[in-house]
């Protein structure tokens, strides 16, 4: 943990809050090259703030982020919460931690191949062939190649989230954040998109996942993060602190959800 | 009924002219009406405070008027002001306030300028915020989000209220014909009623080209809404 040069993302002593209620009361998170780590928790635990706060798509009241070795900057405003000293960091940051969301969130006038080419050639200046064959290589890994011509509204909710993800992956990006990309899918399709996850891991991919899915953060990730309001309560070997949790919390919280 | 004066070359040929002049005040205003639409609305939705009121006090003056008291107050009402009357001769732009096609195409522009900036503006702020994260998410700038992801798709769900506009500005555009000299397809009607005495034959027709316009308009604007609005249509597989 300590060797700063694998280090693909730091997110330090992270405070939200919003109003009088917070959220992160100091939370640390960092991932090593080809880590994949799951953050889990109830409900209001605070683990989807984290991990929108780390690209800032929630503004922190404190923190640092380190992402691949290049801090933001950041300065508090009026209201107390951190924003980007520099607007142009924070989009080149942005790249580098591409999001995947519970909602999938696809441009839903875009096909699918609009969806995934947009962000290579409008934010980072890919000629339009070059990113056409990334859309299709990533299309390909997601299981969806021949549907570069459909529009999402016409596809099924695993098959949208499938998109998504090759949209975060046309990026290339640094670290993958994964904000419960199966809580919004019916049951018999979490299976297609946990596999493509997998495959993701398997590659070697950093990936901070928030998740439910307690059998995928046991098989899949190789640390396990449990949040209890707003405080990391225990964290580890998901091996070992899935099945033999320290803290009486998370066994609790197991023993509702462990499948 | 007497149809040989109205089907006579020189009436069929004034109806001719009147349609070009409908179809180019139409147009026209429906052109620039667009731009001031598109400024209107971003200002409305993202300008600052100040803007956003001045702005939103223009389209409530021009939804909350009748059209034609705003033709009558920029043909008649601006002509009366002592400022523009001692430009209009040789200081441009005050020398179009002489002109009736003007006046008229300036009252109708701002008109759907105004109606369809809230139309617009309303499809912006219905966007769904989740498209506007992901594109913050992958590193776009406010006005590109604005630019690339928000307006294309706004636009989109404005076109089935915008081709009512479309038709609604057509048929008004017969209220130029209260302007003096300009003769769209109303005004050719007025002039063959008062030559013959034809009211019925003379309105008819004008009533026949106006039907035959709204219908090709329509047909268009289904045409663009097929294509445009195809990801918003039930799935086919």
């Amino acid at each position: 943990m300590t060797d700063t040069t694998t280090l693909k993302l730091q997110a330090e002593n992270i405070h939200k809050s919003y109003g009088s209620h917070q959220v992160l009361k100091g939370v640390t998170l960092n991932a090593r090259a080809g880590d994949v780590i799951s953050l889990i928790g109830s409900s209001g635990s605070g683990k989807s703030t984290l991990l929108r706060c780390i690209n800032l798509l929630e503004k922190p009241q404190q923190g640092r982020i380190i992402v691949a070795g290049e801090e933001l900057q950041l300065k508090a405003g009026r209201t107390g919460e951190l924003d980007a000293v520099q607007p142009k960091q924070l989009q080149r940051l942005r790249t580098k931690l591409a999001m995947v969301f519970q909602h999938f969130n696809l441009w839903a006038h875009k096909t699918v191949l609009q969806n995934i080419i947009e962000a290579p050639i409008h934010v980072l200046g890919l000629p339009k062939d070059e990113a056409i064959a990334r859309a299709r290589k990533y299309l390909q890994l997601v299981g969806l190649e021949g549907r570069e011509d459909v529009y999402p509204n016409h596809m099924s909710g695993g098959q949208q989230q499938r998109v998504a993800i090759a949209r975060a992956l046309a990026v290339e990006p640094e670290v993958m954040l994964f904000d419960e990309p199966t809580s919004a899918l019916d049951p018999e399709l979490v299976g297609e998109v946990l596999r493509v996850m997998q495959v993701l891991a398997q590659e070697g991919r950093t990936m901070v996942v928030v998740t439910h899915e307690i059998g995928f953060a046991r098989e899949v990730s190789n640390h396990v993060v449990f949040l209890h309001q707003g405080l990391i309560e225990e964290q580890g070997d998901p091996k070992q602190v899935l099945i033999h949790p320290q803290s009486e919390r998370l066994a609790k919280f197991l023993s509702g959800s462990l499948k | 009924m007497s149809w040989e004066i109205v089907f006579e070359t020189e009436q069929l040929l004034a109806y001719w002219h009147g349609l070009l002049t409908t179809l180019s005040l139409l147009l026209s205003s429906l052109g620039i009406g667009a731009v001031l639409a598109v400024a209107c609305a971003l200002a409305l939705t993202n300008g600052p405070w100040i803007v956003q009121k001045l702005v939103g006090s223009f389209t409530y003056f021009v939804r909350g008027t009748p059209l034609l008291i705003q033709v009558y107050l920029i043909y008649y009402g601006l002509a009366q002001l002592e400022w523009i009357q001692s430009r209009w001769d040789d200081v441009w732009p005050w020398t179009h306030f002489k002109e009736p096609f003007f006046c008229a195409l300036l009252a109708f522009a701002l008109n759907t300028g105004g109606y369809t900036a809230e139309m617009l503006a309303g499809a912006i702020r219905e966007t769904d915020p989740g498209e506007v994260e992901a594109a913050r998410a992958m590193g776009m700038g406010r006005w590109q989000i604005m630019a690339r992801i928000v307006l294309p798709s706004a636009i989109r769900r404005t076109l089935p209220p915008y081709s009512n506009e479309v038709v609604m500005m057509l048929h008004s555009t017969s209220l130029a014909s209260t302007v003096p000299a300009l003769t769209d397809v109303t005004a050719v009607a007025s002039q063959i009623y008062s030559d013959y005495y034809l009211p019925f034959e003379a309105y008819l027709a004008a009533a026949a080209i106006y039907l035959c316009v709204t219908f090709t308009l329509i047909g268009f604007f289904r045409l663009l809404e097929k294509r445009y609005l195809a990801y918003l249509a039930p799935r086919r597989n």
